[in-house]
């Protein structure tokens, strides 16, 4: 029997850069964003963390959002007013 | 001229080779799959009239275009026939509708599966199961369809267990999980027509993020009431706070005590979203809700989901048995809801 050829079923994922800003040195003085992805006991959870950030960090204060859903990236608000209003950003799962 | 199959080709000595390498290269769901020559996957692309080039969808949060070459490659590895493409391409289109939202049931440890239900004269054209034996073995449409699209996720959009699938048990249902409407029995308006407003001379695919079918029994009621009050009884423990929606599926016995009892789908979907909610205090006392029972949660209810809309019911199964089954949703409204896609045939 002669030979044939068979095609890949599979893609490439398309290649995007990323980049990083950069981390702060220092969390003192800086105001914390926590993005809450819905599930049950992650907004505790960070908020605990961001109360650690506060007093053992010298963070100045924190501010929540709360995604759609735990299977979305954060909506277009969430980035446009943590861009504004908040120096770093915390994004955790509540499992 | 009409845009190429360009995809990377390797050569294979005979048919044994060829499925050596599709198991060694992990492209297979662990059965054998048919080897995707170009001719094959020409015919495949010529039974829905799509050039190769040609976007069926795109998934966001994995920055995956999904083009009609892959998916012909992978319906023609699934088995089947150019005449299921069309089909295929629109169960694809359902799952990358962000109403469905991929990534949540795709990977999440809930183990969803795509559970879909095929509408309009395609399925009789070309014999998808609306009878009995509804989810066996041995019709080559619901068996192929299903598969294809579960390797579409697997070699296309990446959703292979233990990367970016992490079921934490998985579901019977990813090999395929295909039925069709049995229109040419059901007394009331099919589905797709009642969701799209469509004509029932169109044909279209509905695509649910799906828990396993619960079937129930009722050999003793000769009424609407009494069939759907045993249905509404069991949904309803098993039922857990914010499913986005619920298949019902009704078959021959069954369907035809409520048909007698003159109820339409309509009656139907308000009689069970009256009927399966539960109490708050039912919710604490079984740990699906955090806090101590207070004397208010005895009275205070939730329904099984937001809207009796949220109820798909589908006339389906055998003629004889009195039984007929539910599916539950996955996770919940805001993170994947059934999708409805219109399906393109290629015209004559």
């Amino acid at each position: 029997m002669a030979g044939f050829e068979i095609l890949d079923p599979t893609v490439e994922p398309r290649r995007q850069p990323l980049t990083y800003v950069p981390r702060p040195d220092s969390l003192k003085g800086k105001r914390i964003g926590l993005v809450e992805n819905t599930k049950f006991n992650s907004d505790k959870l960070l908020r605990k963390i961001g109360d650690i950030l506060k007093t053992e960090y010298g963070a100045t204060e924190t501010r929540m959002w709360r995604k759609h859903n735990a299977g979305v990236p954060a909506h277009q608000e969430i980035l446009d007013e943590a861009a504004r209003s908040v120096d770093a950003v915390v994004a955790g799962i509540g499992d | 001229m009409t845009a190429r199959i360009t995809s990377q080709r390797y050569a294979v000595d005979d048919f044994t080779q060829a499925l050596d390498l599709c198991y060694r290269r992990g492209w297979t769901d662990g059965l054998p799959v048919v080897p995707p020559t170009e001719a094959a996957v020409q015919a495949m692309l010529d039974g829905a009239g799509l050039e190769p080039d040609t976007q069926i969808a795109f998934i966001t949060n994995r920055q995956v275009a999904i083009n009609a070459e892959k998916v012909a490659i992978n319906a023609v590895m699934a088995g089947c026939l150019p005449e299921h493409m069309p089909v295929v391409a629109a169960a694809i289109e359902g799952i990358a509708d962000p109403r469905w939202g991929y990534h949540g049931p795709a990977t999440s440890t809930g183990s969803a599966a795509v559970l879909m239900i095929v509408n309009g004269p395609i399925a009789q054209r070309l014999d998808f199961n609306s009878g009995d034996n509804l989810f066996s073995p041995g019709w080559r449409s619901n068996a192929t369809v299903g598969r294809a699209v579960r390797l579409v996720m697997r070699n296309v959009i990446g959703t292979l267990p233990g990367r970016l699938d992490r079921g934490t048990f998985g579901h019977p249902g990813r090999y395929t999980y295909v039925m069709a409407e049995n229109e040419a029995e059901s007394p009331w308006t099919p589905l797709h027509v009642e969701r799209l407003g469509c004509r029932t001379s169109d044909s279209a695919v509905t695509v649910m993020a799906a828990l396993a079918p619960i079937q129930f029994y009722n050999q003793l009621s000769s009424t609407a009431a009494g069939v759907l009050g045993t249905l509404c009884d069991t949904m309803r423990y098993p039922g857990q706070i914010g499913q986005p929606n619920y298949c019902v599926v009704l078959a021959g016995e069954h369907m035809r005590t409520i048909a007698a009892d003159n109820w339409s789908k309509a009656d139907i979907r308000k009689f069970i979203f009256e009927n399966t909610t539960n109490s708050v205090a039912h919710f604490k006392r079984t740990a699906r809700m955090p806090g101590a029972v207070k004397p208010e949660d005895e009275t205070a209810t939730r329904p099984l989901v937001q809207s009796p809309d949220d109820i798909l019911v589908v006339a389906a199964g055998g003629r004889a048995g009195s039984f007929s089954c539910f599916i539950p949703g996955w996770a919940s409204r805001t993170s994947s809801e059934a999708v409805t896609v219109l399906i393109k045939e290629r015209s004559a």
